[in-house]
């Protein structure tokens, strides 16, 4: 009969050749791991240092490993019920660690946790076990919960091709579950005893080698990753020496980057939210990163062989929008960004990539002035209609227009709508009397020379003008100023209008009207540079906020970053067309924007869109339109 | 095919042009400079025929230094070498004197055999003769066209693409070697990349003095005063309905500017 023990049965007397069949398991599985897990390592050893890398800060590193690995926060944050489960899953092996040492050292009679033991060590030893039977019986619950979703649920974004390796590895992880707990159910003296123990040491000898041959290779690197990882969002590393030109071939793989690439868990997350993946082109996120470990594998690091060919394509490299939600969603801290704009500079700067609407761009902003291709003369004529301040020193911030906003029509009423909130607040400001693009397309698509040139020709204009502080209603602009042009310089402090705004609110008037606005979040605003709750309440003061399904940190690219905003027709379903429905769909009378680029998406999706549109506004529009017809207080 | 690129350097067009004291020349100290349009579209076509034919595209540009920014921007784009022919006063001379100057360099390099084709812009982006490339085949005796969209090599010598008023093309043969000159938008401009800029570093600049090349002769054509175009705008409200107002448009269009 089966009767639950108060404690947990462990087999004495292992004969000698036991022993030894134990001993030799144990090898033979070590080495299969290694066999494996070695020719990975070195690789990863083997690639190219990460120029500018410091451990420093520290504690930004232990706080991530700390939040995002052993808390699990990511994982459970953007997908809850999943993430619990793997998260259980985590937590048990983490507890299992002594168990398993200590079922193992049982095996040679030298183990250490005395569950019948007297005193302390009895008792820690008892309490131990029950807790690891806790998480035993949570994580058996959980994996079957995972496995039911992988393999019945089947969410769309894990793939066409079942993956018999997770069925693999969820069976032996339950297997592992379930030969602990059953040992509660026997006494030591029980002839299962042994038999227990054996199916749960083989269990585990059979686990370990699958580690390395599979994704849950994560197990062992991710950890690793999340604690190396960048840490800035979207951090573009610096080219270094004559020969760097981004990631050209294996050569200039970096340690991180491989190792990044071996870490992925293919769950992808990252494909979920990914606006190209989305449409239908070529682009998918969690591809690029297994085209570089199959890169890796196949063709190894330190090679000259190009990067973009069999394993990865030009084509779907250049569909990316920069949204960065593939970075910001995936759970082991591999960072997409540096590597897929690092494959667009490997592309652009040695010539690779021939795109005529690109060359164009190049062109114009090597010759010119703005991404438009339009006469600075005709932002001095904006100037003088709008009578703008020029900027001389003595104001206290410096309006940048941007390119959108000094030749766009649109952009042009956002800036008007602006100024006139800064007239009304009594701000003083000024505009440059001549500006260059801040240079986040070209930067975006990997164009080192051009950025170069115009953040160097940008700084110095700022520096000549002494200008301390700026205010843009761009947030590429804000984004590229701030962090990008780190790279060449000392930026000014700059921040984002709604950034601005909303710091005065308290002397911006209410709207009369409750009007339902839905606002869409900036990729560049929202997940670059974390600012959510400041459009928020400048809608709230203008209207009554709804929010789209998704929203803030998931918010969902309006498909013009990335300089895609210049490349001319997209193939597949068109980025701002999705996402315009889905704003629609709210039943909003308003779409708030606060990036002068999602308004020219917007204004012509709503055009090309069968339903009666909704207005579109920028935040500072919605404000300016409750100032006072004569703008004073 | 040996190919050689003559290329101006010219303000750049978002540039804040400005008269100087004399009222004879713009002010250059706060301009900025760039390559000549036609002349980027007449390099295009040198460094496609390079690719498809093989050999070497030489670049010349006469001006003072500053012009050799404008040459490592055409070395970074493909050229091979360039020869820069130092001269500060290049305004003072006319399109004779510096076809002059291009015509010795081009003999001082190749001696009595010449590069089998010359490309030039069909004009500049500032003063806009039209008249070097044509002059300068002149002097070195060759065949010319002007006004060329496409180049391609036949076995004989040329096939070019002329383009003519109106939305009409000509197509002729000519023998190499020639000198064509090049206008813009016959082909995609290609961009300068961080490569290029770093090769561009180790390829040979030759520095001829203008002195040098030929002596100075006094110009035909001496520039007596310059002026910046007076502003005129005549702005026409078109009244009716919008139906009306579009007739009315159409036909402006037609008849009056003549652009449908
Ligand atoms: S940044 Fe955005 S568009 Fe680019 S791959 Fe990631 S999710 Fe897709
Ligand atoms: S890259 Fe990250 S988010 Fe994407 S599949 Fe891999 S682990 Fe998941």
């Amino acid at each position: 009969m089966i009767a639950l023990h108060a404690t947990l049965a462990e087999p004495q007397h292992f004969s000698a050749p036991e022993k030894t069949i134990f001993l030799a398991l144990i090898l033979a599985s070590v080495a299969l791991f290694f066999q494996r897990f070695g020719p990975v390592l070195k690789k990863i050893l083997q690639s190219k240092k990460d120029p500018g890398f410091t451990l420093t800060p520290i504690g930004r590193r232990t706080w991530d490993f700390f939040s995002e690995v052993l808390c699990q926060s990511k994982v459970i944050r953007q997908r809850p019920l999943p993430g619990l489960a793997h998260a259980f899953v985590f937590w048990s092996f983490l507890a299992f660690a002594l168990v398993t040492l200590n079922h193992c050292a049982v095996g040679f009679g030298i183990g250490f946790l005395h569950p019948k033991g007297q005193g302390i060590s009895g008792l820690f030893s008892r309490f131990y076990f029950y807790l690891a039977a806790a998480f035993a019986i949570t994580c058996a619950i959980s994996i079957t919960g995972l496995f039911i979703r992988r393999f019945f649920l089947r969410p769309k974004w894990f793939g066409k091709e079942v993956s018999y390796e997770s069925g693999l590895i969820a069976f032996l992880i339950f297997a592992l579950m379930v030969t602990y707990l059953a040992a509660f159910f026997i006494t030591d003296a029980s002839p299962y005893a042994h038999v227990l123990w054996w199916l749960h040491t083989l269990t585990l000898l059979a686990f370990l080698p699958v580690i390395p041959h599979t994704k849950h290779l994560h197990l062992v690197l991710s950890p690793v990753t999340v604690f190396l990882s960048r840490g800035k969002f979207s951090d573009i590393p610096p080219l270094v020496g004559d020969e760097d030109f981004g990631l050209v071939a294996g050569q200039d793989l970096t340690q991180i980057v491989s190792l990044q690439a071996y870490s992925c868990v293919e769950c992808g997350r990252c494909t979920e939210h990914c606006p190209a993946a989305n449409t239908g082109k070529a682009l998918n996120p969690k591809e690029i990163i297994l085209g570089v470990r199959a890169y890796l594998n196949e063709i190894g690091p330190a090679t000259e062989e190009p990067l973009l060919g069999k394993h990865n394509s030009q084509e779907a490299v250049f569909q990316c929008t920069t949204c960065g939600a593939c970075e910001f969603q995936c759970p082991v801290g591999i960072e997409h960004l540096p590597i897929i704009v690092g494959l667009r500079r490997g592309a652009v700067n040695t010539g690779a990539w021939e795109n005529d609407y690109g060359s164009k761009l190049f062109n114009q902003l090597e010759r010119g002035s703005n991404a438009l291709g339009i006469g600075a003369v005709e932002r001095d004529k904006f100037n003088q209609k709008e009578s703008l301040p020029i900027f001389d020193g003595t104001q206290e911030y410096c309006l940048w227009l941007g390119c959108m906003g000094a030749y766009d029509p649109k952009g042009r009423e956002i800036v008007s709508s602006f100024a006139r909130v800064m007239n009304y607040l009594g701000t003083s400001y000024g505009v440059l009397k001549k500006e260059k693009c801040t240079g986040d397309p070209v930067r975006r698509l990997g164009n080192d020379l051009v950025f170069q040139q115009l953040a160097e020709a940008n700084l110095e204009t700022l520096a000549q003008n002494k200008v301390k502080k700026i205010v843009s209603i761009c947030p590429h602009c804000v984004r590229t100023i701030q962090e990008d042009w780190k790279a060449y310089g000392t930026p000014p402090e700059i921040e984002h209008h709604s950034e601005f705004m909303a710091r005065h609110i308290d002397k911006l008037p209410q709207a009369q009207d409750k009007e339902k606005i839905v606002f869409h979040d900036p990729c560049y605003l929202g997940r670059y540079r974390n600012v959510y709750d400041e459009p928020r309440q400048l809608v709230q003061i203008s209207g009554t906020l709804v929010e789209a399904p998704r929203h803030r940190e998931r918010s969902f690219c309006c498909g013009a970053g990335g300089g895609l905003a210049f490349l001319g027709e997209e193939s597949g379903e068109r980025v701002s067309h999705v996402r315009a429905k889905e704003l629609i769909e709210t039943g909003a009378t308003t779409i708030g924007t606060a990036c002068p680029f999602c308004n020219t998406m917007f204004r012509d999706a709503l055009a090309a869109s069968e339903t009666p549109a909704p207005q579109l506004l920028d935040i500072a529009q919605l404000v300016a339109r409750s100032l006072p017809v004569d703008n004073k207080a | 095919m040996k190919i050689i690129v003559a290329i101006k350097q010219v303000p750049d067009r978002d540039a804040p042009v400005r008269i100087d004291a004399a009222g004879k020349w713009i002010e250059e100290s706060d301009l900025q400079f760039t390559m000549n349009e036609p002349d980027a579209y007449a390099l295009e076509e040198a460094l496609r025929l390079k690719e498809a034919h093989g050999g070497e595209v030489i670049v010349l540009s006469a001006g003072p230094e500053r012009v050799g920014a404008t040459i490592r921007e055409a070395l970074a784009k493909g050229a091979d070498r360039a020869i820069h022919i130092s001269a500060e006063d290049l305004g003072t001379r006319d399109a004779l004197g510096v076809a002059k100057l291009l015509a010795e360099a081009v003999k001082s390099e190749f001696g009595p055999e010449s590069p089998d084709l010359i490309l030039t812009g069909l004009q500049s982006e500032d003063l806009g003769l039209g008249q070097t490339g044509v002059i300068l085949a002149e002097l070195l005796n060759l065949p010319h066209a002007s006004l060329i969209l496409h180049v391609e090599k036949t076995d004989s010598g040329l096939k070019v693409k002329r383009e003519l008023e109106a939305g009409w093309f000509q197509e002729i043969e000519l023998p190499t070697p020639a000198v064509l000159t090049i206008q813009s938008g016959g082909n995609k401009l290609r961009y300068a990349t961080l490569m290029g800029i770093k090769k561009a570093k180790t390829k040979e600049m030759r520095v001829a003095a203008a002195e040098q090349l030929s002596s100075k002769t006094p110009p035909t054509a001496v520039l007596e005063k310059i002026a910046l175009p007076s502003k005129q705008r005549s702005t026409q409200i078109l009244p009716g309905t919008p139906k009306e107002a579009a007739a009315a448009l159409v036909e402006k269009l037609k008849f009056e500017v003549r652009v449908l």
